[in-house]
C-alpha cells in the first residue's frame, strides 16, 4: 500500500479544467516529481493533494484511506514563496505551526534545534524571518514543513532562488527524508534537481499528464539526436552528411544534431578519416529535452 | 478546541509584544489621564474673577436729569451682576471728569493699568433707552454679549414697569419663569419612573455616550486589525501552511477572538486609567460637579450594554475577516473595508444623534437593522423607555444576523484565502466557491 494514491483526478474551475484525469502513486522513501509550465496544473494537484480542495472526479488516498482532518498531522508542506511571518520570532512561529499541526511544544523546541543545528543556522533561533536572508528564510520554510516529522512531504519549487551551496544543503536535507522512508512530492522547472532526485515522474502539460512513469525508462524512450564529438583537430565536412541536422562547435567540443542514429556512425566515419578522436559520445536525451520537446510540441 | 486556543494564545501574544500596539497604549493612557486632570489643572490656572467693567458716573449736568442716563443705567448694571453668585463681570464706576475728552483720557487709563479690563459707553439714539457699546482690547462672544443683553433687557423693563405704575405683586408675577420639567415614564403604566432626577440622566447620558463610543472604537479598531493580520498572512503565503495545519474555521474565530481580547484588555486598562485619575482626591468632586454619579446608572443598561457590544463585535469582525481574506495585498485592503467602516460610522451616529433624539422615527427603525441594532437599540435603552418584546426582536435578528455573516465569512474565508491576484468579483466568488465545493 503506497502512502499516497492518487486515482484519476479532474478540477475543473467553472469552463476551464485545471487539472485532466491525474494517477500517481508515491511510494515510501521515494521523491515524485510533478513537472509542467507556469500554469500547466501543478498547483491545483498539490492543493487537492493537501485537501485545500477536493477533486471533481477520481480519489486521492493516504495510506489507503480517504481525506480527514486527521490527515493534517501527516502532511508537510512548503509553499512555493515562503509561508512564515516576516516579523515573528523563528522560535516563536515555529513552534505554533508544529503545535497546529497536533505537536507539543517541548517536543517542537526539541525538533526545531534539532533541524536548525542540520543547517547550521542555530544562531536565528531567536531572530524575525526579516532579518534573515532569503536562503536562511527558506532553510526555516523547510524546517517548518517537516517540523512535526509528517509522513507525506509536498514541496513546491523548494529550491528556487537559492544560491548553489544553499541548493545543495537543501537537496541533502530532502534526500535524508527520502532515505529515512517519508513520501515525497516534488515539483519543480528545474530538470537537473529532478533527474538527481526523482524516481518517478510527470510531465504535465495544459492541466493533461502527458510524460510518465520511470525516469530512466521514459528517456530511452526519446532517440539519442545528438552527438558529442571532440577531435585534435577541426573537422569540416560534417554538415554535408546525411541525417546531420546541425553542428555546433563549442570551446573544445563539436555538438551535432542528428535525425537517427545511423548517422552517428556516419559522422565517427568521417571524423575519423580526418582527425583522432578524443572523445565521441551519443546522447541520451536530458529531462530538458524531453520537456521542452513535450510541452513545445503540443503548443499549439 | 485545544488548537483554537493555540491560535488564540499566538494572535495574543503577538499583539501585545508588538511595539505599536504598546507605544499606542501608553498614549492613550496619558491622553486618558491628561484629559480626567483637565478641569482640575484649567480651574487652577484660570483665576475666577469677573471682568471689570467700568462705566461713568453722573456728570454735574446729568446728576440735574431725571431720566434714565448713561450712568443710571451702568449702577443698574452694577447691582444687577453683584446680586449673582458667581458673577462674570463686574461694573466698576469711574468718577465723571464732566468733560469727554477727560473722560475718554481717564477710561483709557484704567484700561491700561489694569484696573479695569474694558469699559462700557451708552449711546443715546433718540429712543427713550440707550444702547451700551463695550471697549476692550479683546472681543466679547456671543455669549457674553448675550449675559449683557440679558442684564440690560431686565433693566429696560423694569424702567418700563415703573412707569406703568404696577403692584410688587403684578410685577413679581410679570417677572416669574415659566417651568419646563422633564419626566420619564414607564410606559406599560405611564408612572413615572421614580426617582429619575436630572443628575441621573446626566450620568446615563455620559454612560451611554462612552459605551458607543467606546464599540465605535473597539469594533474599527479590531476590525482593521484582524483584515490586515488576514491579508498579511496572506500575501506572505503563511495562510497556504496555517490552512493546511487547521482548519480554516478554527483559524478564523481564533484570530477573531484573540483580537477581541487583546481589544478588550486595551479598553479596561483605558477604563482603569480613568479610574484611578479620578478617583485622585482632587478629583473627587469633578463628576459630582457635572452631575454624574455612577451608581445612577441602571444595571439593566449594562447588561445591555454588554449584550450588544458583544454581539455587535463579532458581527463585524467576522465580515472584517471575510473581507481580509480576499485581499491580496495589504495595499489593497483600506479600499476593500470602506463599507464596513461606513456602516460601522453610521450605526455610531444614528447612536449619537438619537441620544437627543431618542425617539425619532428613522432611530427607531434603524435599532431594527441589525448593523446598527448594536448603537441605535442600545441608546433608545438608555435614553428611553423601550418595550422588552422591541429588545428581544432586535437581538434576535441581530444574533441571527451574526450567525449568518459568520457562517458566510468562514465559506468566504475558505475561499478567498486561496484566491490571489486581483480582488475577486461577487460573481467570481461565488464561480470559486462552487468549483472548491464548500
Amino acid at each position: 500500500m503506497n502512502p499516497l494514491v492518487v486515482e484519476r483526478i479532474v478540477k475543473n474551475y467553472g469552463e476551464k479544467t485545471a487539472v485532466n484525469g491525474l494517477s500517481l502513486q508515491v511510494s515510501e522513501g521515494e521523491i515524485y516529481g510533478l513537472l509542467g509550465a507556469n500554469g500547466a496544473g501543478k498547483t491545483t494537484t498539490m492543493r487537492m493533494v493537501l485537501g485545500l480542495i477536493y477533486p471533481d472526479e477520481g480519489a486521492i488516498r493516504y495510506n489507503g484511506q480517504a481525506y480527514s482532518k486527521e490527515q493534517l498531522h501527516n502532511l508537510g508542506y512548503l509553499p512555493e514563496e515562503r509561508g512564515l511571518y516576516p516579523k515573528v520570532k523563528v522560535n516563536e512561529q515555529l513552534v505554533y505551526l508544529a503545535q497546529l499541526r497536533g505537536m507539543s511544544k517541548k517536543a517542537a523546541e526539541v525538533s526545531l534545534k534539532k533541524w536548525l543545528e542540520q543547517f547550521e543556522v542555530s544562531e536565528y533561533y531567536g531572530k524575525r524571518i526579516e532579518e534573515l536572508s532569503k536562503g536562511n528564510q527558506q532553510k526555516i520554510g523547510f524546517i517548518a514543513a517537516v517540523i512535526h516529522d509528517p509522513q507525506i512531504l509536498i514541496l513546491d519549487e523548494a529550491f528556487s532562488g537559492l544560491d548553489p551551496v544553499n541548493v545543495e544543503l537543501l537537496k541533502a536535507a530532502v534526500k535524508g527524508l527520502r532515505d529515512s522512508g517519508k513520501t515525497i512530492l516534488f515539483s519543480t522547472h528545474r530538470m537537473e534537481h529532478v533527474e538527481e532526485l526523482c524516481r518517478n515522474i510527470t510531465i504535465m502539460h495544459r492541466s493533461n499528464p502527458v510524460v510518465q512513469g520511470d525516469v530512466k525508462a521514459i528517456k530511452k524512450q526519446y532517440p539519442r539526436e545528438r552527438v558529442m564529438l571532440a577531435t585534435d583537430r577541426d573537422v569540416t565536412g560534417l554538415e554535408t552528411l546525411e541525417g546531420v541536422r546541425y553542428v555546433t562547435k563549442h570551446e573544445n567540443v563539436t555538438e551535432i544534431g542528428i535525425a537517427s542514429e545511423d548517422a552517428a556512425k556516419r559522422i565517427l566515419h568521417h571524423a575519423q578519416g580526418q582527425a583522432d578522436i578524443e572523445r565521441f559520445e551519443l546522447m541520451q536525451p536530458t529531462l530538458n529535452e524531453i520537456f521542452i520537446k513535450t510541452v513545445g510540441e503540443r503548443h499549439e | 478546541m485545544s488548537k483554537f486556543w493555540t491560535v488564540v494564545g499566538f494572535t495574543i501574544r503577538n499583539k501585545i509584544k508588538a511595539k505599536s500596539y504598546v507605544i499606542s497604549t501608553l498614549i492613550l493612557v496619558a491622553i486618558i489621564s491628561v484629559v480626567v486632570n483637565l478641569p482640575y489643572m484649567i480651574d487652577k490656572f484660570s483665576s475666577d474673577a469677573p471682568d471689570k467693567i467700568g462705566y461713568l458716573t453722573a456728570s454735574t449736568e446729568e446728576a440735574t436729569q431725571s431720566s434714565v442716563t448713561p450712568s443710571v443705567v451702568g449702577d443698574q448694571m452694577r447691582e444687577y451682576f453683584s446680586k449673582q453668585e458667581h458673577p462674570d463681570y463686574e461694573f466698576v464706576p469711574i468718577e465723571n471728569q464732566n468733560s469727554d475728552e477727560a473722560n475718554e483720557q481717564k477710561l483709557l487709563d484704567a484700561l491700561s493699568n489694569g484696573d479695569i479690563d474694558a469699559y462700557a459707553t451708552f449711546e443715546e439714539d433718540g429712543t427713550s433707552f440707550p444702547a451700551m457699546v463695550l471697549h476692550a482690547d479683546k472681543v466679547y462672544s456671543e455669549t457674553s454679549k448675550a449675559n449683557m443683553q440679558a442684564a440690560l433687557q431686565s433693566i429696560k423693563t423694569q424702567f418700563a414697569l415703573q412707569g406703568l405704575g404696577l403692584t410688587d405683586e403684578q410685577q413679581t408675577a410679570l417677572f416669574s419663569q415659566a417651568v419646563v420639567d422633564s419626566v420619564k415614564v414607564d410606559i406599560s403604566n405611564g408612572e413615572a419612573v421614580a426617582d429619575d432626577t436630572k443628575e441621573k440622566a446626566g450620568a446615563l447620558y455620559g454612560a451611554v455616550y462612552l459605551i458607543l463610543f467606546l464599540l465605535f472604537m473597539t469594533i474599527m479598531g479590531s476590525g482593521q486589525l484582524i483584515a490586515t493580520e488576514i491579508t498579511a498572512e496572506k500575501s506572505s503565503r503563511v495562510m497556504e501552511v496555517l490552512i493546511t495545519s487547521v482548519s480554516p474555521l478554527t483559524q478564523m474565530f481564533g484570530k477573531i477572538f484573540g483580537m477581541f481580547i487583546v481589544g478588550i484588555g486595551q479598553t479596561a486598562l483605558l477604563v482603569a486609567a480613568a479610574a484611578v485619575n479620578l478617583s485622585l482626591p482632587h478629583n473627587e468632586s469633578a463628576l459630582n460637579n457635572i452631575g454624574v454619579n455612577i451608581k445612577d446608572i441602571p444595571l439593566d443598561v449594562f447588561i445591555y450594554a454588554i449584550a450588544f457590544y458583544l454581539i455587535g463585535y463579532f458581527l463585524f469582525a467576522t465580515l472584517y475577516a471575510g473581507v481580509g481574506s480576499l485581499v491580496s495585498r495589504t495595499e489593497d485592503l483600506g479600499q476593500a473595508v470602506m463599507p464596513l467602516m461606513f456602516l460601522n460610522l453610521g450605526g455610531f451616529y444614528i447612536g449619537i444623534f438619537g441620544l437627543n433624539a431618542a425617539d425619532a422615527s428613522f432611530v427607531k427603525v434603524a435599532s431594527f437593522i441589525p448593523f446598527f441594532t448594536p448603537y441605535a437599540m442600545f441608546m433608545r435603552i438608555g435614553m428611553s423607555s423601550v418595550p422588552v418584546w422591541e429588545i428581544m426582536i432586535s437581538l434576535a435578528v441581530l444574533l441571527i444576523t451574526t450567525f449568518v455573516c459568520g457562517w458566510l465569512s468562514a465559506k468566504i474565508y475558505r475561499t478567498g484565502v486561496l484566491l490571489y491576484g486581483k480582488r475577486p468579483t461577487i460573481k467570481e466568488l461565488r464561480k470559486a466557491m462552487k468549483a472548491y465545493k464548500l
